[in-house]
Order: C-alpha cells, then sequence, then structure tokens
C-alpha cells in the first residue's frame, strides 16, 4: 500500500457518495462550461473568414435612418474599394409566423456574390439569383429548419417597411458564418417601396485587409457635410456595436454562473465535511500512530481535490466532447451556429473544481488538524 | 544488575479546567514500570486511568510533574516530535480496535510503516511477521468487516507492535470481547511482555484480564493505591 492508494480508499469508502459527488461535479461544471461558451458567442462572434475585409456604412445619425442611393456611386469611386453592394435589413415576418424569426437583407446579388465570398452555391442556382428580380436565396439552417425547396414561394410581411414581399426561392447557400439568413434583389425591394431610392446600409469590401483603416477613413470623410453623413466601421465592429444589445443576458448569464458555482461550493463542502467529520476517531487513530498534523492534512485535502477532479475531468471533457460532435444550430434551434469550447474556458472551469476542492476541504481539514488524538478517541462512531 | 525503568513517572498531575471548578484527574502520582512489565491499571470509572495511560503514550499532556520514557521527558517534546516520537516507540491498541475499515488487515499493520524509511518489501515482510505473530497470517486480505471482533482486535495488537515499539498501551482491550477472544488477546499481550520484552501498560476494569498481567495497580480519584499486587 501506498499513500496515494490509502487516500485513494478513503474517497472511495462510500461509494454511492463518491459517486454523487463527482456527478454534482461533472453535472455543475458541464453547466459552467456551457454558460461561458454561450457567454463568449453572444458577447464575440467569432471571427468570420471574408468578414476583415468587410465594411458597414450606416447613416451616422443612426441605423433606423436610411441612406440614399446615389451615395453608391461615391462608395465605388474611393480608392481601396473592391466591391459595394446596397445591404438593407428587411426584417419582415414570414408567412403567418408573429414575429420575424430570421433575417432578410436585400442586396444586389451580383456584388453580394463579389462581398460574401465564403458563401457557397451552386452555379444555376446562382444564376437564377442573378437574373430572376423576385428571387432569393435562403441560409441553409433555415432552409431545413423550414424545409424549403427550390421555387418555394415565400410570403413575407413587413414590421419596419410598409411593404410585404413575395419572394421566389431559387436556392440555398452555406459557409458563411451565419447561414440562417435570407438575400434577396435590392430592386425588387424599391420597387415595391415606390422606388424612393434609399437604402439601410451599404455593404463594402475593401481591396485588402491592410488597407482596412485608410478606406474607413474615406468614407467617413467622403460624405462628411453631405445631408446624409454616414458611419463606416469593420463589419466585425458593426457586429459587436449589435451585440451589446445582449448586455442585459450576459449579467444574466454571469449571474447564472455564479450561483452554480456557490451552490457547487455549499454541496461539495457540506459532503467533505460528512465524510470527515464520520472519521473522526479513524483520524485520531492515524495521529496516535504517528501521521502528523500536515499529514492528515494533506489527506484530507487530496482526497478532496481527487474527487473534485475527477468530476471536472468529467464535466468539462464531457462538455468539450459533447459541443464537438452535435450540431448546436439544430439543438438551438439556430440560437447559436458555433459554440466552441476554448482552452481558456476549460481552464476556467478547471480552475474552478480545483478551487472547489480545496475549499471545501479546508474546514474540516482545520478542524481534523486541530483536534487532539485524545478528544478524537471520545467522539462516537 | 538494576532492573530498566522504562517508564518513570514522579509527582504527576494533571487538572482539566471545566468552567469555574478544577477537576483533578491525577493527582502526584509516581510511578516506575520497568522493561518487559505487564502493568494492568485498574480503578473505579473517572479514577483517571485512561489519563493516566495518555500521558505515557504521548497523546496527551502533563499539568505538573514528569514523565520519561526511556529517559526522554515526553513533555518536553513539541506536537511534530511527538508524533515522530510515538511512531518509533509506542504502539497503541484500543477498547473498540479501530480499524481503518477500507484497509484489509494487512494494510492496517502496514499503515504505521508509511511513516518509516523501510521500502515496500520490508514493510511487507514486517506486516506479515507481525501478523503471523498474532496468528493471523491467512487473514491478511480481509477486512475488518470480515472478522471477529477478536481476531480485529489481534490485527490491532498487530498494528501496534509492527513499528517493534518499546511500549505498547491498551485501553481496556478486552472490553468488547467475549471471555475466549479475551484471552486470547490477553495470552499474546503476556508473551509480548515475557518473550520479547515489551512493556505493556493496560487499563482494565476485568480482574480476570488483570489477572494475565505481571503486576496491577489500582487507582482512585486520581491517586495510586498502596495495594499492590505482583505476580511472577
Ligand atoms: N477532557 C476532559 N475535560 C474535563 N474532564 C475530563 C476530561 N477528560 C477526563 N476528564 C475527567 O478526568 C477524570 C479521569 O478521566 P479518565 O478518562 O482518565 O477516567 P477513567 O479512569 O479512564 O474512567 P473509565 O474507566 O470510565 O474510562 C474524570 O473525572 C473525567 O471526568
Ligand atoms: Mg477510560
Amino acid at each position: 500500500m501506498t499513500i496515494a492508494g490509502f487516500i485513494v480508499k478513503n474517497a472511495l469508502r462510500n461509494k454511492r457518495r463518491a459517486l454523487l459527488c463527482i456527478l454534482s461535479v461533472a453535472v455543475s461544471l458541464f453547466l459552467l462550461v456551457s454558460l461561458l461558451v454561450a457567454l463568449r458567442e453572444i458577447t464575440l462572434p467569432p471571427e468570420d473568414v471574408g468578414a476583415a475585409a468587410r465594411i458597414i456604412v450606416r447613416n451616422k445619425v443612426s441605423l433606423a435612418s436610411p441612406l440614399p442611393a446615389r451615395q453608391r456611386a461615391v462608395l465605388e469611386r474611393i480608392p481601396g474599394v473592391e466591391a459595394v453592394t446596397p445591404f438593407t435589413f428587411y426584417g419582415g415576418k414570414f408567412r403567418d409566423e408573429d414575429f420575424p424569426k430570421f433575417a432578410q437583407f436585400a442586396v444586389d446579388p451580383k456584388e453580394f456574390m463579389r462581398i460574401v465570398v465564403e458563401a457557397k452555391m451552386q452555379v444555376d442556382q446562382l444564376d437564377a439569383f442573378l437574373k430572376d428580380q423576385r428571387a432569393c436565396i435562403v441560409g441553409k439552417i433555415t432552409a431545413d429548419k423550414y424545409g424549403l425547396k427550390i421555387g418555394d414561394r415565400l410570403n413575407f410581411i413587413g414590421t419596419l417597411w410598409p411593404c410585404d414581399l413575395e419572394l421566389k426561392m431559387v436556392g440555398t447557400y452555406q459557409g458563411t458564418i451565419d447561414d440562417r439568413n435570407l438575400f434577396f434583389n435590392h430592386k425588387y425591394f424599391d420597387e415595391a417601396m415606390g422606388n424612393l431610392g434609399q437604402v439601410g446600409t451599404w455593404w463594402v469590401k475593401a481591396r485588402s485587409i491592410d488597407d482596412m483603416p485608410d478606406v474607413l477613413d474615406r468614407i467617413n470623410r467622403a460624405f462628411a457635410n453631405t445631408s446624409a453623413e454616414v458611419r463606416a466601421e469593420t463589419e466585425r465592429a458593426f457586429q459587436m456595436s449589435m451585440v451589446s444589445m445582449w448586455g442585459n443576458i450576459k449579467i444574466l448569464v454571469r449571474s447564472i454562473c455564479s450561483v452554480v458555482v456557490f451552490t457547487l461550493l455549499l454541496v461539495s463542502a457540506s459532503t467533505m465535511s460528512m465524510a470527515i467529520r464520520e472519521r473522526f476517531r479513524e483520524l485520531a487513530v492515524l495521529k496516535a500512530i504517528g501521521f502528523q498534523r500536515r499529514e492528515i492534512f494533506g489527506f484530507i485535502l487530496a482526497e478532496s481535490f481527487g474527487l473534485a477532479a475527477v468530476g471536472a475531468l468529467l464535466g468539462i471533457g464531457g462538455a468539450w466532447a459533447f459541443f464537438t460532435h452535435i450540431s448546436i444550430s439544430k439543438l438551438t434551434d439556430g440560437i447559436f451556429v458555433a459554440f466552441e469550447v476554448t482552452p481558456q474556458i476549460m481552464g476556467v472551469a478547471g480552475t474552478v473544481a480545483a478551487a472547489l476542492g480545496i475549499v471545501s476541504a479546508l474546514a474540516p481539514a482545520i478542524a481534523m488538524a486541530r483536534m487532539s488524538v485524545v478528544d478524537g478517541l471520545k467522539t462516537l462512531d | 544488575m538494576p532492573v530498566e525503568n522504562i517508564v518513570s513517572i514522579r509527582q504527576l498531575t494533571k487538572l482539566y479546567r471545566q468552567g469555574e471548578i478544577d477537576v483533578t484527574a491525577l493527582n502526584g502520582i509516581s510511578l516506575d514500570i520497568p522493561r518487559g512489565e505487564f502493568l494492568a491499571l485498574m480503578g473505579p470509572s473517572g479514577s483517571g486511568k485512561s489519563t493516566l495511560l495518555h500521558i505515557i503514550a504521548g497523546v496527551d499532556r502533563p499539568t505538573e510533574g514528569e514523565c520519561r520514557v526511556q529517559g526522554q521527558d515526553v513533555a518536553q517534546l513539541s506536537e511534530s516530535q511527538l508524533a515522530d516520537w510515538r511512531n518509533q516507540n509506542v504502539g497503541f491498541v484500543f477498547q473498540s480496535f479501530n480499524l481503518i475499515p477500507v484497509l484489509t488487515a494487512f494494510e492496517n499493520v502496514e499503515l504505521p510503516l508509511l511513516l518509516t524509511r523501510l521500502n515496500r518489501r520490508e514493510r511487507r515482510t514486517q506486516a506479515l511477521t507481525a501478523l503471523d505473530l498474532v496468528g493471523l497470517a491467512d487473514r491478511a486480505h480481509h477486512t475488518p468487516r470480515q472478522l471477529s471482533g477478536g481476531q480485529e482486535q489481534r490485527v490491532a495488537i498487530a498494528r501496534a507492535l509492527v513499528t517493534d515499539p518499546t511500549l505498547i498501551v491498551a485501553d481496556e482491550p478486552t472490553g468488547n470481547l467475549d471471555s475466549n477472544s479475551a484471552a486470547e488477546v490477553l495470552g499474546i499481550l503476556q508473551a509480548l511482555s515475557r518473550t520479547a520484552a515489551k512493556t505493556v501498560i493496560m487499563v482494565t476494569h476485568d480482574p480476570k484480564a488483570a489477572a494475565f498481567a505481571s503486576r496491577v495497580i489500582h487507582l482512585e480519584k486520581g491517586e495510586l493505591l498502596p495495594t499492590e499486587e505482583r505476580r511472577p
């Protein structure tokens, strides 16, 4: 027998309790990891291959204020700009749904394909998209979710704009960071709106990522002191500003995380103190035999730490395996597209588990180290 | 040749402070215990038997007076030194056996050896020898639950003597045993004192148990009675 073997035997002496303790740590850490990943995903949309060179140009006044269509010609002439498309969020209710459940954008199909280079489509479908003014393409996630097929008529009721649309689905795309959106021809939108010559925002692609700062600057200056001043920002920054709307949810998720950790601490602390209390006598015997206080202290700490570690391995490893192998977008009905368990998150969860193992053993370990052999022997079994 | 005293106690007093009043557990005890003696400590409940045993064994400290074991004033040792000292010099046997339930008989006996410098093989040999000495070599891999009370107590004795200590202390070792098992256990303790020259100090209420000892002393209200029985 070795000291390590002795500690393992002690930890497993009450198999059911050890198992329950490990499971509660595992489940809580699984939950914690899930929450941390969710928190990360909503605060930090994952890097999108094409996004780095993309710019969103919106009205300086507010996102809701439209921009004049005539800005396009100016934008296209700005050095460093490779492609420009109008990019108008339509935000319609699909069929009889009571609120918009996926986004629809009006774009210039030809330019769109030059800007969103990562979108993969079949050539014939792309052709149809380019040709037919009423055509639309739908992200694979949404198409699958609604079981949409090529040729389907898709009816939308405007919520932001006073126009209803009937679109014809001509294709699906995939490969973008968010394969949930619908894109349709801006010309149809203009027509439906009565050719007001307005766009929501501009979507611009810079020639190279290195040019980005200059291009942003040039765009902003190009419209300075005009009736529609703009704010150009990277797509990424634009997404971040959208994400800041999630602020309250962040606070909510953070507080749930704290509650999970706190509850877990209570559970494991009471498990540990129970496990030690019923062993006072034995530990007193160990002391009598010649084990030092610090050794007894170490036994208890190692036992608690070990249980927490096994639970952590199961919970964190389980979360990693689970989220790596399932399709999160299916599971969450498209709310999350990516759900990456990063090493950093695993590190945080692991640290929580380690701290937990130590903190929950501290009180009983100190009580035991302080107890005299004689007092310990007097405690009843 | 003068007898070598393993334990030498002078004017030993132990007070317990209980709120306002002091309880005198031991009151000026002086006692010498020579090597190889099997001493039985008798007396009514609350007379201070366990207290005296604990001080000799280095798990409790006297309020006043001196307790030397092999010349070492035990009270002078620090907590940590005492732990080492106990490991090397004292073997404990308790009324309720106090084996570790998750360990086998063999592992229980091996436990004190984990604190020594012995390697795995040496530990194994020594633990098996100790088990053999109490007649339980064939039960080495049984857990305490699979043993009878008498067997458990014999394993406890094996654990007490495995480090080859000079002193074995036993607080009512037969208190939980039937008379047959008690006789076995007492026989082993007696043999240890006679053939291995271990000094055995045993607290007991039972005159039949005390009959195995080479000397019986009586405590009452923390003081030694002059009556003393010796046997060859
Ligand atoms: N921790 C303590 N606090 C206060 N008084 C104590 C404490 N331990 C022992 N005593 C008192 O010291 C006296 C001697 O106790 P001790 O346990 O030595 O008796 P004993 O002879 O072993 O009795 P028993 O045969 O019942 O085991 C008793 O009066 C007891 O109440
Ligand atoms: Mg007693």
